[in-house]
């Protein structure tokens, strides 16, 4: 299997590809079913070719081939075999490779699941899919080539190797799982696609992309809270969002799927909002593209640009295409698509999920806006204004909070139409149990944002628990069944529903987390050895510096010893200050990295970063953060993950 | 077909109050760090500009003084083409701050000295480094 193989693969991929759309316009065309099954044949092929050609890439990359350029850039004999494979979306070639073989996989479960139902959808949905995968091989091929050999005249005995902060199990898995989730809007996108072509507007093709809509949701969702955590875990100044144009990237297309997840429900149920769920796919997979473009063109300057290059025009050729493509397509279909049915009444579920999905995409509008602000703002005014983390929070925390409100008053809306006694009967509970929330948190001093996030919080938590006491206490005495078991019957038997309402529990989690962020606390400093200094209610004593050489690095550790105010002791930290090659003989070479620390409990974090060392005067520079609530954020996390799962687990019947 | 306008009204109150909103805070933003303008080195000294900018450029080989008495105290000269300007950076540096490497730094620039509070530095050469700089051997010189 030497590298040709590979490039081999992938030109034929290219081939098939370009064949098979051709074929399948020609069958649509004619009707002769021969060439169905024949462009169908081939955009298989595409897909096998496209896994087999990474398959390819990763045997160089394990057996560390260094005549392959991509291997000798991104590994190194050294790299352990895990990051040895994770390398392949370390760099741009590999990645847009990876993009396509996940493609290739969806793709291949969509063709074969389908292979006997939506016989009119499935022409187009091919077409729509292997038209994405030849934009992907086009660049592969002929832009950014994994399989390109090193220059000639040149030997390379040993690689660059990978960077030390992708070498973290977080940080392996962290981009497959976007991937995962930017990739898999491809499928829904190309059903909405083909369904407006074949001027379908029944509500057939939204039954068959609500479970991959979830599931690509699922792993999006996934990939950007591990995103967050690992920045948390690794970057060391102590936050895990920070409004870099790369995390907006994943996050827009976030927002617009989830207002996506919502309204396909109405559409299941009322067959309404069928233009606004078109409009919704259509924005998830154009900033999904998007999304790959800002992380892999490097246009933004930011920690993510682990790779600069010449990709830009294409990939916002492509974006503009999408959107010319679809929008003019649905502006096209718009009168046979205008929904008779019209909303009832404004205390309606449907309505609830309406300005749901409106404040989703406003939000989205505004993290894209603050993205692009300095490019919009150099080409107009020729200044570059750069954006920075305290404009988003302040025109994203009043949108969340709205955000926050819906989220527990939206399920407690009956559909059509909410009656006055079930408004007062629905609302009391959680609606007085807010308000006690924020009239304690006043009494104790607190003001603004925190006590409208907390009174918020609690309203929704109650929401939540009471729509599950009412379900549970109704089965109780209408089968006489034990709570335990009502509550897996309720569960099971309206899964979508009850997995749901976990996830928005899952939701008052972060959001309590996010709040914690008002009592950060931080302080940076240089110790002696035995020396004390105060961090908030904590007293951080250094009670000796040490040193280790490790196979790969040195390490100084700084042994902190952290107590509260009246001397009882917590717990004992040892940040490092690591220097990676510290046997190159050429001190640039060398790479210094903080290893930082941090004890985590449902309150607070003690986090700690090991910044320099003075070994003369035995004395440790730090940064210690003391972050509240951090933990709630990654419970969170858990529970949208549980939530999520019941909603997508299959029900009895449709095994 | 009533409330269905009733609908579309409100709605479109939401994006406009919404709008503005984005508007209000693009214009006047709370927070002094929320907007900052990205500046050449010339421009700043040339205008003489007293508000918080942005700028960019490479940390002077050998200019790097770190304060003997605290480690946190730090100056170096940023080079960015012909221009240089010396900085004062307190606070906990980068692990990839170093001689020649790409940094971003913000603050506000008094009395012939640029005070940064936030330094940023671009990925290490190494990682999207030249191979001619690694391990490697020209075949020509193995040659000869």
């Amino acid at each position: 299997m030497t590298p040709i193989v590979g490039n081999i693969s992938l030109n034929l991929a290219f081939g098939f590809s370009v064949l098979s759309i051709i074929i399948l316009s020609i069958f649509l065309r004619s009707g002769d079913y021969r060439l169905y099954l024949t462009g169908r044949r081939l955009s298989i092929g595409v897909s096998l070719l496209s896994i087999w050609a990474t398959i390819v890439l990763g045997y160089q990359l394990i057996r560390s081939n260094f005549e392959v350029d991509y291997v000798a850039h991104y590994t190194s004999r050294e790299t352990p075999l895990l990051y040895k494979i994770s390398a392949l979306w370390a760099g741009q070639a590999g990645s847009l490779l990876f993009w396509v073989f996940i493609l290739s996989l969806f793709a291949l479960t969509v063709i074969f699941q389908n292979k006997n139902t939506h016989k009119n959808l499935m022409p187009w949905v091919i077409i729509i899919i292997t038209a994405v995968e030849l934009f992907f091989l086009v660049l592969i091929n002929f832009v950014t080539n994994p399989f390109l050999p090193v220059e000639a005249d040149i030997i390379v005995a040993n690689g660059l190797g990978l960077n030390p902060l992708l070498q973290n199990l977080t940080m392996a898995i962290h981009p497959p799982l976007l991937y995962l989730g930017y990739v898999g809007f491809t499928i829904p996108f190309a059903f909405g696609i083909s369904a407006l072509i074949n001027k379908d507007t029944s509500s057939l093709w939204i039954q068959s992309v609500r479970r991959w809509s979830l599931m690509t949701w699922l792993f999006l969702s996934c990939g950007i809270i591990l995103g967050g955590w690992w920045a948390y875990q690794e970057l060391g100044w102590g936050g895990y969002w920070a409004w870099d144009p790369v995390e907006n990237a994943s996050l827009m297309p976030w927002l617009t799927a989830t207002a996506f997840v919502h309204s396909i429900v109405i559409q299941e149920k009322k067959n309404m909002l069928r233009v606004w769920n078109m409009v919704l796919i259509i924005l998830t997979f154009t900033l999904c593209i998007f999304g790959t473009f800002l992380t892999r063109s490097g246009i933004m300057s930011s920690v993510h640009s682990f790779a600069t290059s010449s990709l830009g025009p294409l990939f916002l050729g492509f974006v503009f295409l999408i959107l010319i493509f679809s929008i003019s397509l649905l502006l096209f279909r718009l009168p046979i698509m205008k929904s008779e049915k019209k909303m009832e009444s404004f205390s309606s579920r449907e309505s609830g999920f309406l300005f749901n999905n409106v404040i989703f995409v406003v939000m989205c509008f505004a993290v894209f806006w603050g993205t692009i602000f300095p490019v919009l703002t150099e080409a107009v005014r020729g200044v570059k204004i750069t954006v920075g983390a305290p404009f988003f929070n302040q025109i994203n925390t009043p949108l969340g909070m709205v955000l926050l409100l819906l989220t527990g008053v939206g399920p407690l809306l009956a559909w059509r139409r909410t009656s006055r006694q079930s408004i007062i009967r629905n609302f009391a509970l959680p609606a007085s149990a807010g308000l006690l929330t924020a009239i304690l948190l006043l009494l104790l001093n607190l003001a603004g944002y925190v006590v409208i996030s907390f009174s918020l919080s609690v309203f929704v938590l109650i929401a939540m628990v009471s729509e599950f006491y009412r379900g549970i206490k109704a089965r109780m005495s209408r089968f006489g069944e034990n709570p335990i078991t009502a509550l897996i019957t309720i569960i099971s038997k309206n899964r979508s529903r009850y997995g749901g309402y976990i996830v928005h529990l899952g939701i008052v989690f972060m959001f309590v987390g996010f709040t914690g962020n008002a009592f950060n606390e931080e302080k940076e400093f240089g110790i002696k050895v035995g020396q004390e200094e105060h961090v908030g209610i904590y007293r951080i004593k250094l009670s000796g510096l040490s040193e280790a050489e490790r196979p790969n690095h040195y390490a100084f550790i700084a042994n902190l010893r952290i107590t509260d105010s009246q001397g009882n002791f917590i717990v004992n930290l040892r940040p490092e200050k690591r220097i990676y090659n510290h046997r190159n003989p050429d001190p640039n070479r060398r790479q210094p990295h903080s290893e930082l620390d941090i004890y985590s409990t449902m309150i607070k974090d003690i986090y700690s970063v090991f910044s320099g060392v003075d070994k003369e005067n035995q004395t440790a520079f730090l940064k210690i953060m003391i972050n509240p609530l951090v933990n709630w954020v990654w419970i969170g996390g858990y529970i949208l993950i549980f939530g999520t799962m019941i909603a997508l687990w299959p029900r009895k019947d449709e095994v | 077909m009533k409330s269905n306008n009733k609908f579309k009204i409100m709605l479109i109150g939401v994006v406009l109050v919404v709008a503005g909103w984005i508007g209000w805070v693009s214009s006047n933003p709370e927070n002094d760090k929320a907007m900052v303008a990205f500046v050449s080195v010339s421009e700043l000294l040339e205008e003489g500009i007293q508000d918080r900018t942005k700028l960019g450029g490479i940390v002077k080989p050998g200019s790097i003084i770190i304060s003997e008495s605290n480690l946190l105290d730090c100056s170096f000269i940023l080079e960015e083409g012909d221009t240089e300007l010396p900085v004062k950076y307190h606070r906990t540096r980068p692990d990839l701050f170093k001689d020649g490497a790409e940094v971003i730094v913000s603050g506000v620039y008094t009395e012939g000295v640029f005070v940064a509070d936030d330094l940023q530095t671009k990925c290490a050469s190494r990682y999207e480094g030249d191979l001619r700089d690694g391990e490697s051997y020209n075949l020509e010189e193995l040659e000869s």
